[in-house]
């Protein structure tokens, strides 16, 4: 009995810090979390405006460019992950994995070969365990991405993209990354970068816009020297924008996720906590209890066989 | 209490006077010349409402001046102080050999079910209930194992041939079940003689194995024994005896291999414990009797296998609220060969036989009895079950997506394991509508090699649940696919 006693108490022990470790983790999460907002959103007008312009210069100029025709057959398709650096997030990897699983699998019955790009350590592991092969991976900044590193992916994407089928390129490429947008509110999406696809745009955000200039007609643009060469000047930043808006927004989310998540855990420790101690009450009571009865029925035996003989 | 009584008969006809009841604890007063010896069986007859009825009492201690303390195998009631008892001589003893098949007995060796005999019997001969252990030299050295056809069983904790077997578990886990399916497994299709002591249980499942043997045909080799739970004490604390006597003659004299089943060991603990502080003794740890390791080892020690004849038994222990460290439990552990222990934590998750997988443990499960094979998928399922254990502390806290991916095979593996150690039973058939089933050891490891492996991780969980070889696994999972 006094064994298990122990085994409670040792389990109550190491919930607690366990507990401390969660609720700190809380704090922090919650600290960063308005920081991450702020950059995400003061990122979303221009990564609006730039797609806005691209989506202009798409639809009035009758250019086939490969940023907005679809090709005829697509052969390759390139899906980057958005995830995590660290765990400690609950399902926040999970679901966007899943989202992404999803999506290269729906690839895979249209008969396209899928290339995958990694952002963040736990979605690079979840694919070298399972042996599945990456294009390329980056990682370390799923909590603060800066503008350098959205170029870098954005770099190896159009390198990716401009190289011919053959060789290994891609004729499309899918953003999957978990939107922010509230606090409690975020989802596992996946959208397609190029060939450009109609306009994102969050629900307030767009109906802003439409009431202030209702029932927008695009202004009419002339293009210098040719809308070719303005796409070509475009479709850099407008990839680099998309993703860097698509990473921000992934690290507002993963520090709500992560504040949730270590909320809930702070949680569950109180509760095991609560549980152990009651075992532990339990456990010291029953041995008092046996310690009393074997004391008094040693008495009452000691005292009887005094009596009868 | 280590004396065992050889059979010297004695002189009979001796009468003391009652001195003193205390509820099922007798003092007689005998001439100081005539004293009985311990363990001498009493008589006396009293009159009740009913009828006449004798009263058997078995000598305890001796308190001098010819006072001896004796237990009664019978309710007391309608003794009265000064009355006369007889000293029989000797002590209990009961019929054995070929007239016990197919009987059902008390503990004074009474056949209870004259109605359902068609033919008369002659009992012969009766041995005393106290025998000698075998010695040393007689005992069986080989090791055989004993397939039984429950995967959880054969696979984990692997039944000696002739050896001895407990069947742990707290309330309501399903010990009885159990022990009534390896009735039906065992029993049936062995074709030597069977025991079964009924010690402090349910009366109605008593009456429910007679009626069962005697449909499927095995009771015409089977002696039965009861002294259930509506018994007085010193009823329950011989009944295991009466029946081991039954084993014993089947082995020594017919050369036979027995099997006894006996549920449940822990009455027979309990029954001394009742008695115990009425004979004056100092009650021990949780108020057990100070005798209990020598009370166990006396009933132990003597169901053993001896060369080229065996007893094979299985016996029910009762762990007292799921406290594995009681004395009761604790005492029996060191007797037994292999343990299985139901647990409730399994119970109440629905997976039977409930067999607690880490803390079930056998002598045998050693690569020179059950082979390679065998050893080492025991091991790696037991590995990927510890490990299992030991992450859901993590996931109670953090919740599975904070698994590695390493932890999160381990514990996917882990749940299907845990599903297909759960069969379906022959005794359960009346709770589930499935039929039972039957799986050779083979199957058995092939199936936990593959789940180990990972050949069956895209199979879902419920594919796994009550079912026998692997084969059925993915019968189950072709018919989920058409369902969906």
């Amino acid at each position: 009995m006094g064994a298990q006693q122990r085994v409670y108490k040792a389990k109550i022990n190491s919930t607690s810090s366990l507990r401390k470790i969660f609720k700190a983790m809380e704090l922090i999460a919650a600290s960063r979390i308005q920081k991450a907002v702020a950059r995400a959103q003061s990122a979303s007008p221009y990564a609006r405006e730039i797609t806005r312009a691209v989506s202009v210069v798409a639809t009035q100029s009758n250019v086939e460019h490969t940023l907005t025709t679809e090709p005829e057959t697509i052969d390759r398709a390139a899906v980057v992950v958005i995830g995590p650096d660290r765990g400690f997030a609950g399902a926040y990897s999970a679901n966007v994995i899943r989202e992404a699983e999803e999506l290269v699998a729906h690839l895979k019955d249209e008969g396209k070969d899928v290339a995958l790009y990694t952002v963040g350590r736990k979605a690079e592991t979840y694919y070298t365990f399972r042996e599945r092969a990456i294009e390329q991976s980056w990682s370390g900044f799923s909590e603060s991405p800066s503008g350098a590193d959205a170029r870098r992916i954005g770099e190896a994407l159009l390198a990716a993209f401009e190289k011919p089928a053959a060789q290994g390129g891609i004729d499309e490429i899918y953003l999957v990354s978990t939107v922010y947008r509230s606090a409690v509110d975020r989802q596992p999406e996946y959208r397609r970068l190029i060939p450009l696809e109609v306009v994102e745009e969050d629900g307030a955000a767009a109906e802003a816009r439409v009431s202030s200039q209702p029932d927008t007609v695009f202004p009419l643009y002339e293009f210098e020297p040719s809308a070719e060469e303005v796409l070509d000047a475009l479709l850099p930043r407008y990839i680099d924008a998309r993703i860097q808006s698509a990473l921000l927004s992934a690290a507002a989310a993963e520090q709500a996720a992560r504040q949730q998540a270590m909320k809930t855990a702070t949680d569950n420790a109180d509760d095991l906590i609560k549980t152990y101690t009651r075992l532990a009450n339990t456990a010291r009571q029953a041995e008092i209890t046996q310690e009393i009865s074997e004391i008094v029925g040693g008495v009452d035996a000691l005292a009887a066989s005094g009596a009868s003989d | 209490m280590t004396a065992t009584v050889s059979e010297t008969p004695q002189v009979q006809g001796t009468t003391g006077r009652i001195s003193r009841v205390i509820g099922p604890v007798v003092d007689i007063e005998f001439p100081l010349d005539a004293v009985p010896t311990v363990y001498n069986a009493l008589t006396t007859q009293v009159e009740l409402s009913e009828g006449v009825r004798t009263i058997t009492f078995e000598v305890e201690l001796h308190l001098g001046n010819g006072i001896v303390r004796a237990v009664s195998l019978q309710p007391t009631d309608g003794l009265v102080r000064g009355q006369e008892v007889q000293d029989t001589g000797a002590p209990i003893s009961v019929p054995v050999g070929d007239v016990t098949k197919g009987k059902v007995f008390n503990v004074t060796g009474d056949v209870l079910n004259d109605s359902m005999l068609e033919e008369p019997y002659e009992i012969t001969e009766r041995w005393s209930i106290h025998r000698e252990a075998p010695s040393f030299d007689k005992l069986e050295s080989k090791t055989e194992m004993f397939e039984t056809g429950i995967k959880v069983i054969d696979l984990l904790t692997p039944y000696v041939q002739g050896g001895k077997i407990g069947l742990f578990g707290g309330a309501g886990v399903g010990k009885t079940v159990l022990i009534q399916e390896m009735i039906t497994r065992v029993a049936q299709d062995h074709g030597g003689v069977s025991v079964f002591a009924g010690v402090g249980e349910r009366t109605r499942e008593g009456n429910d194995l007679i009626h069962e043997m005697d449909e499927s045909g095995v009771l015409k080799n089977t002696a039965l024994v009861f002294g259930q739970m509506d018994e007085p004490p010193g009823t329950r604390l011989r009944v295991a005896l009466t029946g081991l006597t039954m084993a014993e003659y089947f082995r020594d004299v017919q050369n036979q291999d027995v099997l006894l089943f006996i549920d449940n060991i822990f009455r027979f603990t309990q029954a001394g414990s009742e008695v115990s502080t009425l004979l004056g003794r100092m009650p021990s740890a949780v108020g057990y009797q100070p005798t209990l390791a020598d009370e166990m080892g006396v009933l132990q020690e003597r169901i053993t296998s001896t060369r080229g004849n065996s007893i094979t038994s299985m016996q029910a222990i009762y762990v007292p609220a799921d406290d594995y460290t009681d004395p009761a439990p604790a005492t029996t552990f060191a007797h037994l060969d292999a343990t299985t222990e139901l647990s409730r934590d399994i119970a109440s998750r629905g997976l039977y036989p409930a067999v607690d997988p880490l803390a079930s443990s056998s002598r045998i499960l050693d690569p020179l009895y059950v082979g390679q094979d065998h050893y080492d998928t025991a091991v790696r399922v037991k590995q990927i079950l510890q490990k299992n254990k030991e992450l859901q502390d993590i996931i109670a806290i953090l919740g599975v997506d904070e698994l590695s991916e390493e932890d999160k095979v381990v514990v996917h593996r882990a749940r299907r394991i845990e599903q297909f150690l759960s069969q379906n039973t022959y005794t359960a058939l009346q709770f589930t509508g499935v039929e039972g089933s039957t799986v050779s050891i083979k199957d058995a490891i092939e199936g936990f090699r593959g789940i180990c492996d990972g050949d069956f991780d895209h199979i879902p969980e419920q594919a796994f649940f009550n079912v026998g070889p692997i084969d059925d696994v993915l019968r189950n999972y072709a018919e989920l696919q058409k369902e969906s």
